[in-house]
């Protein structure tokens, strides 16, 4: 032990975080230790359902990096749609649209941002997914869950994907469209 | 900007019935109830992973590490989601106690525990979180 106290500088240089610090020493987890919580198949879809209005609509599992509470939103002056508002997203500022535009359904029935709008619906839910522009969000009125399912068992539009249609899930308890989360808003 | 290099601001926590602090910088966010998957031959302060945002972060439970007594009652456990380096560590607490600045004056070296830097003044124990999570066998760590 050195008999000289380390100074405070000295000291703050080492409690300060700084990006390019290491992280050695951390011990090293491999993922392939963990327990996989089901065993799936190598090529099954995984999709995330939710509901508009009255129909059920999915997106890829894996564009979807977050699930939100549907709050209130802050409000852009002059906004067209599909914006709806923005959110911060710890710090991040991230564009909240209305995917019910383009698939040609009645927008919601009332405003989601500023200060005077109502209290958004207990079921509603903001999906973040990620984009080449960054994080965007979805604000859909409920979320299902997620549905694993093979290729073969979706039905997809003739000569390739139409707009922003990827495909046709048919369930026991109706069908359900797959579309492309980029195109609900771009 | 000269006024932020002579105060610091830490997200100070509890551990037990003792205070301690990280650099707010280090913090990403704060899950309220974390499950982590257990991982074979993971050390004995490492709880498992969880998966984050697509990557898997391992939780560490600082009772194992750090010394303090029993917690308040009052505790409400979280997990801090903080940044190492250019990983993340997500760090099991028994509460939070809020962001916290302090000036250069009211800090005062302390070496007694590892992984300890210094303490302020309102009893804050300051941590080197780079060291208190270094593998104890690894070669190259500073004898206490």
């Amino acid at each position: 032990m050195s008999a000289v106290p380390p100074t405070v500088e000295a000291i703050l240089a080492r409690f300060r975080y700084r990006p390019d610090e290491e992280s050695g020493g951390l011990a090293e987890l491999s993922t392939a230790n963990v327990e996989p919580d089901r065993a799936s198949g190598g090529d099954e879809l995984q999709l995330l359902t939710f509901g508009l209005g009255k129909g059920e609509y999915a997106v890829g599992l894996g564009t979807v990096t977050e699930i939100l509470r549907a709050r209130t939103l802050t409000e852009i002056p002059r906004a067209r749609p599909p914006l709806l508002g923005v959110l911060n997203l710890r710090g991040t500022i991230t564009p909240v649209y209305d995917p019910s535009l383009r698939l040609g359904l009645a927008g919601p029935a009332q405003p989601c941002a500023g200060p005077d709008c109502p209290r958004p619906a207990r079921a509603a839910r903001i999906l973040v997914v990620r984009t080449a522009l960054g994080p965007a969000g979805l604000w859909v009125d409920r979320v299902r869950g997620v549905q694993r399912v093979r290729p073969g068992a979706l039905e997809r539009p003739r000569g390739g994907p139409t707009g922003g249609v990827v495909g046709v899930l048919s369930t026991p308890e109706g069908s359900c469209t797959i579309v492309d989360p980029e195109w609900l808003f771009r | 900007m000269s006024a932020d290099l002579q105060a610091v601001d830490v997200c100070a926590f509890w551990v037990g019935d003792a205070v301690y602090g990280i650099d707010v910088a280090r913090v990403d966010e704060i899950l309220p109830r974390v499950v982590p998957l257990p991982v074979a031959d993971a050390p004995a302060h490492v709880e498992g992973v969880v998966h984050v945002q697509g990557t898997a972060v391992p939780i560490v439970n600082l009772r194992r590490l750090l010394p303090g007594g029993l917690s308040p009652r009052t505790a409400k456990p979280k997990v801090i989601l903080a940044r190492l380096g250019r990983r993340r560590v997500g760090l099991r607490v028994d509460g939070m106690a809020g962001v916290r600045r302090y000036t250069l004056a009211d800090i005062r070296p302390a070496t007694s525990v590892r992984g300890v830097l210094a303490i302020t003044g309102d009893e804050c124990r300051l941590l080197d979180l780079r060291e208190l999570l270094a593998d104890p066998a690894a070669p190259g760590r500073p004898d206490l």
